[in-house]
């Protein structure tokens, strides 16, 4: 152990006895060639091949069965492989066959008794084979559409007469196809006149199609070391299941239950990164699994994320969801995704940034965690786990009750404090009362309130009848007609006042008496 | 050059906090984060994709902001693999961003030569105000863009200063370096059309 981990310092995880055969003959063993060197690979390869096709037989074999029940071949499938072999290759023109029979309508006698039989294409390619179908309908020229199916289902039967190729074969096949399919739709005559937006979208659709169809036979193919290396990562994600938000760096906060769900969410995509055919629908989970790191990382961090919070949270949710076949699903994406998904664009972004993240768990040290080499190989080895992560041992529903319980001793609190602060503005609102009481009397004290008498509208007729005796009399017109002959006289005498009025004006220089005597005669 | 699409794949390559983040801001948004907008309204994202037109051609500008902490710089070869051009950002405040820069242009030039390198000088307006916070001479960092036969901009995200000019320029670099390779092998397109009369011939037959 000691020894290792003088050599991980230097070269990561590489050391001397890593590099010679895994069976012990002396010579240096390659990856490639599963740690045996080419000798001894030889030998175990060819029996681990056949046990490996025996297996995938069986394993297809009883995926196919609950379609296959009508089917009275069922029990000669799983008894032989060589006849599961013919089985398939006869599946294969059935499937072309029913491909066809989706293009064209009118039924020809060649479909007809196929119909009735047992279908043995999976749910997903029935799917995305109607979906094609349609999508070939809708361009609504139909020898453009004969031309895009003819051509994709050959390419489909092609690959699947060639199952003993290489994957590097298959992957090269499956690339050439994409390139010729997109020449051939921006360059011959049929085609003419498609939009580049129609064009992506055959393409988009072909892709979709085949690799839906040959999934079975092209993820984790035999040839490669893929499941060797899904169980190779899946086993280090284990051990180094004691690394915690912090020791990576990030900001997640997962204690509230918000970010919790969030973080869940992400868990829930990445896992379901493996139950999906078409590499869309895979680069979708990545995606949709990114956004939702982001929000994480906003609710967290109360800003806006960059690509340096970003990885190391991938690299965290990673490790929390160990998702199953990780490395199968990235070398088929890597194999078999149209190259322009992946260069360009979120998903390709978020595919490389997960690839990043592998590559990170893979290569993790004592060095990038920035703890010491014995405390790494004793967390390795789950001797010992890192100070501060005691609480995550404890299982899920009483995690969640410390929490709840936390939640209601807050809750309690905060009650408490509306308590005290009820009481406090009941005491307020009262101590108001009794000073503003206190005040209107004072008020009250300070200026006595004296009803004083009302002031009466007058009107000023009335006032003129009698009161105001001190007063000059007015002037009263002379009313011309009128019965009353009292009146009549009082108009005449006032007249006659005015007129002596006059006449006393002139005479007042002369006489004062005259004036004062007048003045009697005016009442 | 009919209308059809390109795609520019540009990675941002740069220290921790040299401005990455807000550059990309600036350019896809035209916004300064923690100015006009509150930190809380942004959730914040490492790619960014832009559509420009230069010469009556579209061009999609896909931006791949990387981590820069040293930890992952082993990774980093994963994200500029077939990046066409990549902005090295420094700090021009900050002089150990700029030995950052050097490394990451010697990483380009090892694993990804057809990728064009534009050094970017970040965080001018700090500069502009206070000349003496300075730590990276201008001349320093041209010399460095001329040994790559790149170029050199110092940027304010701040301000937008320079951020449009780095990304236009990457476009029309682009299309130019397109166009002077279709070119080279124009000649092929004529040998290609043979082709498919040949296959007829052997169809038929």
């Amino acid at each position: 152990m000691a020894t290792s981990a003088q050599n991980k310092k230097k070269t990561f995880h590489i050391d001397e006895t890593d590099l010679l055969c895994k069976n012990g003959c002396g010579f240096y063993g390659n990856p490639a060639w599963q740690g045996f060197c080419s000798k001894c690979y030889r030998e175990v390869y060819q029996t681990a091949h056949k046990a490996q096709m025996q297996h995938d037989a069986a394993k297809e074999a009883s995926q196919i069965s609950p379609i296959l029940k009508k089917g009275p071949q069922l029990a000669d499938v799983r008894a032989s492989f060589s006849k599961f072999e013919e089985k398939k290759t006869q599946q294969v023109n059935k499937r072309s066959n029913t491909f066809k029979s989706f293009l064209r309508k009118t039924p020809n006698k060649d479909n007809q008794p196929l119909v009735k039989e047992p279908r043995r294409i999976s749910a997903e390619s029935q799917k995305i084979g109607t979906e094609f179908a349609e999508f070939l309908k809708s361009i609504k020229r139909k020898p453009a559409a004969l031309e895009i199916s003819k051509l994709v289902r050959g390419f489909i039967e092609r690959v699947q007469h060639n199952q003993e190729f290489s994957i590097e074969d298959l992957s090269e096949m499956v690339q050439d196809f994409y390139t010729s399919l997109n020449d051939k739709l921006n360059s011959q005559p049929v085609f003419k006149g498609f939009t580049s937006e129609v064009i992506d979208k055959v393409m988009d659709f072909a892709e979709r199609y085949i690799l839906t169809r040959l999934y079975p036979s092209i993820f984790c193919h035999p040839s490669t070391n893929d499941e060797e290396r899904d169980l190779a990562i899946q086993n280090r994600i284990r051990s180094l299941h004691w690394i915690r938000a912090p020791q990576l760096d990030t900001l997640i906060n997962e204690n509230d239950p918000a970010i919790r769900h969030e973080l869940d969410s992400a868990i829930t995509d990445i896992i379901e990164l493996d139950s999906k055919r078409a590499t869309q629908d895979k680069l979708q989970c990545i995606v949709s699994c990114s956004k939702h790191i982001f929000e994480v990382l906003r609710k967290s961090k109360q800003g806006p994320a960059s690509a340096d919070e970003f990885l190391p949270a991938l690299i965290y949710i990673v490790l929390k969801a160990n998702p199953p076949l990780l490395q199968s699903n990235i070398q088929y994406i890597t194999r078999f995704a149209n190259p322009t998904r992946l260069m360009s664009g979120e998903e390709g972004y978020y595919f490389t940034n997960l690839c990043c993240a592998v590559s990170f768990v893979e290569s993790i040290n004592a060095e990038s965690l920035n703890i010491s080499n014995t405390d790494f190989e004793r967390y390795m080895s789950g001797e010992a786990v890192p100070p501060g992560s005691g609480n995550e041992q404890i299982c899920k529903g009483l995690q969640m009750m410390y929490d709840n319980l936390k939640v209601l001793a807050e809750l309690r609190q905060r009650q408490e404090k509306v308590m005290a602060e009820v009481l406090q503005l009941q005491a307020d609102m009262n101590e108001f009362k009794e000073n503003f009481i206190k005040k209107v009397d004072e008020a009250k004290e300070r200026t006595p309130l004296i009803i004083r008498p009302r002031k009466v509208k007058v009107d000023p007729d009335i006032a003129y009848s009698g009161q105001n005796s001190n007063l000059p009399s007015p002037l009263t017109p002379l009313k011309v007609h009128v019965d009353n002959s009292h009146v009549a006289i009082v108009a005449e005498q006032m007249l006659v006042d005015d007129l002596s009025d006059l006449q006393g004006n002139d005479n007042v220089m002369e006489t004062k008496d005259g004036s004062e005597e007048m003045e009697p005669t005016g009442q | 050059m009919s209308g059809g699409k390109v795609d520019i794949k540009v990675v941002l390559l740069g220290k921790a906090y040299a401005g990455k983040t807000s550059l990309v801001e600036r350019y896809i948004h035209n916004r300064f984060l923690g100015e006009t907008v509150p930190y809380q309204n942004t959730i914040g994202a490492a790619f960014g994709a832009k559509t420009v037109t230069v010469n009556n051609q579209n061009v999609v500008i896909g931006i791949w902001d990387t981590a820069g902490s040293e930890r992952y710089e082993a990774m980093s070869r994963i994200y500029y693999r077939g990046a066409k051009a990549a902005i090295v950002c420094y700090d021009l405040t900050d002089k150990s961003s700029f030995d950052r820069a050097r490394f990451w242009i010697g990483e380009l030039q090892k694993y990804e030569q057809g990728c064009q390198i534009y050094l970017c000088g970040t965080k001018f307006d700090i500069i502009e105000d206070n000349p003496d916070l300075r730590t990276v001479s201008e001349r320093d960092a041209h010399a460095l863009a001329l040994d790559v036969r790149g170029e050199n901009y110092e940027t304010s995200s701040k301000t937008g200063k320079d951020i449009d000019k780095i990304f236009t320029k990457i476009a029309v670099d682009y299309l130019a370096s397109k166009t002077a390779h279709k070119n080279e092998v124009d000649a092929d397109i004529v040998e290609l059309r043979k082709h498919p009369k040949k296959h007829l011939c052997q169809g038929c037959s």
